[in-house]
């Protein structure tokens, strides 16, 4: 972490609240704006928008369609820049940062469960976990060995050499989880992680994610519509037109 | 699991689509390997040409023909050991028509001496350079015919008229692919004989046999400067350039033959560009997850040429897989026994089996190189958009 991340202590309405184990800040946007053009038509997602979220925070971010949710978490997740204004996640100045800097930020230090699960169909649930360890100096043992323990985690060690589409709804998405956490990354970001999924399933993996904040201390910065996973996170934020409210 | 793997597993993933790709890349390549060896039969004779013989011929062009005094001169000249004369004849079975085979009049002790590498039982060697009318006839051309020791064949001659009737004293094979053994050989003197006029005493071209390979340009050079100052000069070549020669009037096929090859594998290329980029597109959302996870895009390059250097190695397996024992225990010996002249050794060339397999699997580089390029520029958001 930054000196910078260090010195600045979030305020009350910015960082994460109701969670014990939540730390100084791990992200920090500042002054951020986010443009696109459609032809010569220009679109601004994100305006001028400050945001601080404390280490071990679990945080829901809502909004209606088109309110800049997904924008706003491609920029945490350093998969897009910001058009304006600094970035800071995890220490790392993600503005400053080439594509293939942030590739390899983002293996360390970002975990991503997706709404659509998106897993290699070819591969098992075992291959799929061990994936991202693909890119680190690990040997094939150990790294088997870790995926067993991310799929034990989230309950799949029973499922770890069926491929997908022999799992339900609820289960890729938990090996989507087991994936995400495999590398021990500091933050998982979750795109509408339960949008797929029935009640049941949700509340699982809702289950899961509280687990993985309260008992691993990970950052969650998830978007959602779903008011019910939206209750499970310690801080609740409002995306409007590219602000927030 | 390695990186490799997620490419091989990809590649089995639309089997249907794999599987035709992997058929069209091995027909392809069976049609590559077949011309290939049409190319490398028909140049064979020339390949396998001895290095201790040259050929002389008329300056001009082979249709005209040489004193036949020019052998003892050609064999007076330092360096070579023994000069044997040829003379295209040109004859027909008219009972076999439109069966092509060499029928070529020689000095038999001569011919016999400069072509050591001819393999004939002693008693029929003896038979044929005693008997005027004996003929010595290739192996492959007398099966075919049904010719045996003893027969009477006659022959009906195309450059020298009428019907000429031989006996058949004797069948060789050869010890070396330079030799076809579809050819008929006969006494240049019951041709001789014969003849009248300007016609009598020539020769088409001699053939000598040198005592050292490596002064071959050397001799060569000084049978034609010893005929320089007469009325007939000779241009004299090594045994392989004869042979290259007599390629250098069906050159112009064998350029389109070998151009007809390179095509095909062209079509290959754009078949299997076709399925990888296919590939791609479906999996767009994929490469965006890979990308998001921490892949580099030089990843992503490796699995899409890894996919396609798959399916080529795959295609190369079955295309030769087919194609040599299709030649091998068919085609080849089919060939040799019926177009002998032509080709007298049919097999593919083990150089032509690896020069297949390795151009299937860079041409599946080659074919990638547009999608994996296109894969490894994808914006990582809008790769994740996409479904399916």
């Amino acid at each position: 972490m930054s000196d910078d991340a260090k010195d600045e202590a979030p305020s009350d309405e910015e960082s994460g609240s109701g969670n014990g184990s939540a730390g100084p800040p791990i992200i920090e946007l500042k002054g951020i704006g986010k443009t696109y053009y459609r032809g010569k038509e220009r679109l601004d997602v994100l305006k001028d928008l400050d945001l601080t979220i404390a280490e071990g925070s679990f945080e829901a971010l809502m909004g209606p369609s088109g309110s800049g949710k997904s924008t706003l978490l491609n920029l945490i997740a350093g998969l897009d820049t910001a058009s304006t204004g600094t970035i800071r996640v995890a220490g790392a100045d993600l503005n400053a940062m080439s594509d293939g800097e942030r590739a390899k930020w983002r293996a360390s230090t970002i975990g991503f469960v997706f709404q659509t699960y998106n897993l290699m169909p070819v591969l098992t649930a075992l291959e799929n976990v061990e994936l991202p360890l693909l890119l680190t100096n690990l040997g094939s043992a150990e790294r088997k060995t870790r995926a067993k323990t991310a799929l034990k985690v989230v309950g799949l060690e029973d499922r770890m050499d069926h491929h997908p589409r022999q799992l339900s709804g609820g289960q890729e998405q938990r090996v989507t989880i087991a994936r995400a956490i495999v590398t021990d990354p500091k933050i998982i970001v979750a795109d509408e992680p339960t949008g797929d999924l029935d009640r049941e399933n949700a509340d699982e993996i809702l289950n899961l994610l509280d687990k993985l904040n309260q008992e691993f201390n990970k950052t969650i910065v998830m978007v959602t519509h779903d008011p019910a996973a939206a209750d499970r996170a310690t801080q609740l934020r409002q995306l409007d037109k590219g602000a927030l409210k | 699991m390695n990186l490799g793997t997620l490419a091989v597993k990809n590649v089995l993933r639309n089997k249907t689509r794999t599987i035709m790709t992997v058929v069209a890349v091995a027909v392809a390549l069976v049609a590559f390997i077949l011309l290939q060896t049409v190319l490398t039969a028909w140049t064979a004779a020339a390949d396998a040409a001895a290095k201790d013989r040259i050929a002389s011929r008329h300056k001009v062009s082979w249709v005209m023909s040489l004193p036949l005094k020019y052998v003892s001169d050609i064999e007076q000249v330092p360096g070579v050991q023994k000069a044997a004369p040829f003379v295209w004849f040109g004859g027909k079975d008219p009972n076999h028509e439109d069966e092509f085979f060499a029928t070529i009049a020689v000095d038999p002790p001569k011919f016999l001496e400069v072509y050591d590498e001819i393999q004939v039982e002693p008693a029929e060697r003896e038979e044929w350079l005693q008997n005027r009318r004996g003929a010595l006839v290739g192996d492959v051309i007398a099966k075919k015919l049904g010719w045996k020791v003893g027969d009477k064949v006659t022959i009906v001659g195309q450059i020298y008229g009428g019907d000429w009737e031989f006996h058949v004293s004797g069948i060789y094979t050869a010890k070396r692919r330079s030799v076809d053994r579809s050819t008929l050989w006969f006494h240049w003197d019951y041709l001789n004989e014969s003849l009248s006029g300007r016609r009598k005493d020539q020769v088409g071209w001699i053939v000598a046999r040198i005592d050292d390979p490596g002064r071959s340009a050397e001799i060569s050079k000084a049978i034609d400067a010893k005929f320089e100052e007469r009325d007939i000069q000779t241009l004299t070549m090594s045994e392989r350039a004869l042979q290259t020669s007599f390629l250098g009037m069906v050159s112009a096929v064998l350029k389109a033959l070998n151009v007809v090859s390179f095509v095909i594998l062209l079509i290959m290329v754009l078949i299997l560009g076709n399925t990888v980029a296919m590939g791609v597109r479906e999996r767009t959302n994929e490469y965006g997850v890979l990308r998001a996870i921490g892949f580099m895009p030089k990843h992503i390059v490796a699995f899409v040429l890894g996919e396609a250097v798959t399916i080529g190695a795959l295609g190369a397996i079955v295309g030769i897989a087919l194609s040599y024992p299709m030649v091998e225990r068919g085609l080849g010996r089919f060939i040799e026994e019926n177009m002998g002249s032509y080709f007298p050794y049919f097999r593919i060339a083990p150089s032509t089996l690896v020069t297949a397999a390795v151009l299937a699997m860079a041409l599946g580089l080659v074919a990638a190189a547009i999608p994996a390029f296109r894969a490894s520029k994808l914006d990582v958001v809008d790769s994740l958009r996409r479904v399916g």
